[in-house]
Formats: structure tokens, sequence, C-alpha cells
């Protein structure tokens, strides 16, 4: 029930240390992008349990977005690789609490990434609108 | 003065009925302070009155209400609001009027879907049109008493221990506060734990091993691969005294018949987060919404769309 009047939540939770700076980066060279996300900053995107994207998704938000730093660049060395370990986990309980995978998405972005944020958030936002309302809101 | 009860039951099989009569002693010491005025299953009192005279449903006024089986049809629905204003405190009794229950487990099909499979396309009986006019309505799914009306306490079990049952109508009757502990079913299991599991997955009739032995020598079941719902689960049946869990008695893991540990729990999220902390693979679970919502699907169980 893709209709042009819905308008999603996503939350999305930023790594401290990449991607938060590099949303702030999209901001502060005014970049422009869909105002549907909530930024929740995170020392770390490996620090997210799966327990909260699951709760995001069944108490009013229609996506989660999880941002970290490119692999490799990670400020505690593993955690993002960590979070991409959780990515299928998620995979997983989505579909149990009968949710489309599109619902959640994992990118990396850096801090000087500012343009690639705005474009992630972009995408993010169409493929939500695609989908439609989480049927749990 | 007899504080009077009212009792009625919705979608359920009887079993909690069953522990209020299954007291025992205790409830020689309960009798005298109690009236019960309306209960179905051990007195003929009417709801349309004793001849079938009056135009609507009516309960008698009572000071306590208790309500056994999940909100399943508009019968169901009605029934529960009339309790809900004839009455001072109401209980939920068992798990379906707290959680939905077993029957909750149809709330994972769309309700048309359930009206096919029973009253056609089912290859031992005769299709037919679905029952209209007579019958009650079926809600588009089943209900917990709390989603439908205010409940003031939620005593959970499949069914309820005798003991809890009376110490909550005890606690009730002195007007002291009563509350079911907040303690899963692995906080009163004596069996030892390593955190650590020792095999893979295993299906429930394997040997367990350790049976027969005293449980506190008996390891884990789910670190030996047995999937135990236990983790997610509220201790309380093995009765009030805290001694070890009943199926754990039986050397039978847990099916988590006391539903979760808070109302808005998710045993799903609960379930995948304990196996996947002792090294087992959640993937290998055949049906795991239904598995780890045994007894709590209603709110939590969804119906599967057609996918886009």
């Amino acid at each position: 029930m893709a209709t042009d009047d819905f308008d999603p939540l996503i939350l999305t939770y930023c790594c401290y240390w990449c991607s938060y700076t590099g949303a702030d980066l999209a901001g502060t060279s005014r970049i422009q992008y869909p105002p549907n996300i909530r930024i929740i900053r995170v020392q770390c995107s490996g620090m997210v349990h799966p327990n909260l994207v699951i709760d995001a998704l069944t108490n009013g938000a229609d996506g989660v977005l999880m941002c970290g730093c490119h692999e490799g660049d990670c400020h505690y060395r593993e955690g993002n690789l960590r979070a991409k370990a959780r990515a299928d986990a998620i995979a997983m309980m989505l579909e149990d609490f009968n949710l489309e995978p599109e619902r959640y998405r994992l990118e990396w972005v850096s801090a000087s990434e500012g343009p690639r944020f705005a474009q992630v958030v972009t995408e993010m936002v169409e493929q939500v609108k695609k989908v439609g309302p989480s049927p749990y809101k | 003065m007899a504080v009077k009860v009212a009792q009625e039951w919705f979608a359920i099989c009887g079993g909690c009925e069953v522990t209020i009569l299954d007291v025992g002693e205790p409830l020689l010491d309960v009798l005298p302070a109690l009236e019960f005025v309306h209960m179905p299953v051990i007195m003929d009192h009417k709801l349309y009155g004793q001849t079938g005279e009056e135009k609507q449903m009516n309960i008698p006024e009572a000071d306590v209400g208790i309500i056994t089986g999940g909100v399943r049809n508009e019968e169901n629905k009605k029934l529960a609001e009339l309790m809900r204003s004839r009455v001072n405190t109401l209980i939920a009794m068992g798990s379906c009027a707290s959680f939905g229950g077993i029957p909750a487990l149809a709330n994972q099909y769309e309700i048309s879907e359930i009206y096919d499979r029973v009253y056609r396309g089912n290859s031992t009986t005769d299709s037919g049109d679905t029952p209209q006019g007579d019958v009650p309505a079926l809600l588009d799914r089943v209900y917990a008493l709390h989603e439908v009306v205010k409940v003031d306490l939620n005593l959970p079990g499949c069914p309820t221990t005798p003991d809890m049952f009376v110490g909550a109508l005890m606690h009730l009757l002195k007007g002291t506060p009563f509350a079911v502990a907040e303690k899963s079913v692995c906080d009163s299991c004596p069996t030892i734990r390593e955190k650590k599991a020792v095999g893979t997955l295993k299906r429930p009739l394997e040997p367990i091993e350790g049976a027969g032995e005293p449980l506190n020598n008996v390891r884990c079941l789910m670190e030996q691969g047995f999937l135990c719902l236990g983790p997610a689960t509220r201790a309380g049946c093995g009765g009030m005294d805290g001694s070890a869990p009943r199926c754990i008695k039986a050397y039978m893991p847990c099916r988590g018949c006391y539903g979760p540990l808070q109302l808005d729990a998710n045993p799903m999220v609960d379930m995948m987060g304990a196996l996947s902390t002792i090294g087992l693979d959640p993937k290998q679970i055949p049906d795991r919404a239904a598995t780890f919502n045994r007894f709590a699907g209603a709110g939590r169980l969804q119906a599967k769309k057609a996918r886009k």
C-alpha cells in the first residue's frame, strides 16, 4: 500500500566515530534529504543488539537504518563486523515477525561521506515507502 | 460478609476451572469467606435469566470477577465488558486470559483462512457455508483479556497452580497486595548451567542425559541441545514455595506455559538471544514464531500476508 501521503518514520543508528560525523557533515554542507529519519547516536554499530531493531519496528518505526564505519575503519577494530554478523540474525527475526526485509538496512558511512549519507537516507525512505507502514503500527 | 465471586469462561479448555476445583484442603479455609454468584462450570445460573425471560445478558454484581480464556468471539467481548462493569476486582486466570494461550496460535492466520480450513477444503468433512446468525461471530483474532478491558491481576499458567490461585485469593480477602514474581523458569531451575552448549539442537524425544538422577546433577536441558523455553518464561509452575519447574522435574524441557515475564515482553527476541548466547543456531528451529510464542500469541503473532 504505497501511498503518496505515507510518511515513514525511520530510526537511524549512527556510530559516533564515522556515521554521526558523516550525518553532521551532510547537515553543515546543507545537503537536502528527506526529514523522515530520527538519528540515535551510539558509540559503535556493533553495540546495537537485534532486540533494539525489533523493538523499534514493533513499537512504531517503519524502518531501521544502521550506519557504521567502513570495514577496517572501526574505532573499536571489529564492532562493525559484529553489526554485519547481526544483520543475518536480524533478517531471520524480521521474517519471524512477519516484517519485510526492506525495513532494515546496514550501511557503511564514513565521516567524510556527507553526500553519501544523504543518498543512503533518500534511498532508504524510498525503499520503506514502497513496502508501506509497519503492520505493528 | 462473604466475598461475592463471579466467574466466566471464554476460549478455554476448562483446565483452569479444574484448578479451582482442585485446590484441595485449602479450599476449606477459603470457602466460608466466598459466595459464588455466577459460575457456569459448576452452577446453573443463566445469562438471560433462568427461563430465558430477560432480553439482555446479565451477570450479578460481585466483588471479584474471574475470567478464564482468551477473547475469541463477539459474545466473549461483550461478556468481558459486562463483567468489568459488575465487579470491583477482575482477575485474568490462566495463560489464555493473560496472553491468549494455545487458541491464540490461530492468530497466525487470517480469519478467512481459518473459516476456509474448517468449513471448506477439509478432506474429512463436508464443505458448507460459514455458520451465521445463531452463533456469535469470531473477532478478527484472539485477544488477551487485558487487550479488551482493564485487568487487575494476571495469573499465568496452563493451568495456574492451585496454590497460586489460593494465594491470590487469600491476599485479596485480607486486602494485602499480591504479585506474581517476575522471575524466569531458569531462576528456579536446579540443573547445572555452564553457559555453553555441549551439542547441537536435538529433537524433543531424544534421550535426556541424566534422566532419573537428582536434578542438581543434571546438565541444563538447553545446553544439552533440547529447546527449552525456560529463559523467556515466568517461574511459578513448581508452586509458590519455589520448587523446581514441573516439566523439568519430569526431565522434559519447559514449554513456556507460564507465558512471558512481562506483558510487553517479546519471548521470540529473548529466546533468540538465549539460544545464540550458548552457541545454538536458532535457524534450525522449525516454526520459530509459533514455538517461541506458544502460549503468548495474543498481540504477538501476526497473520502472514501475501508478500508483494
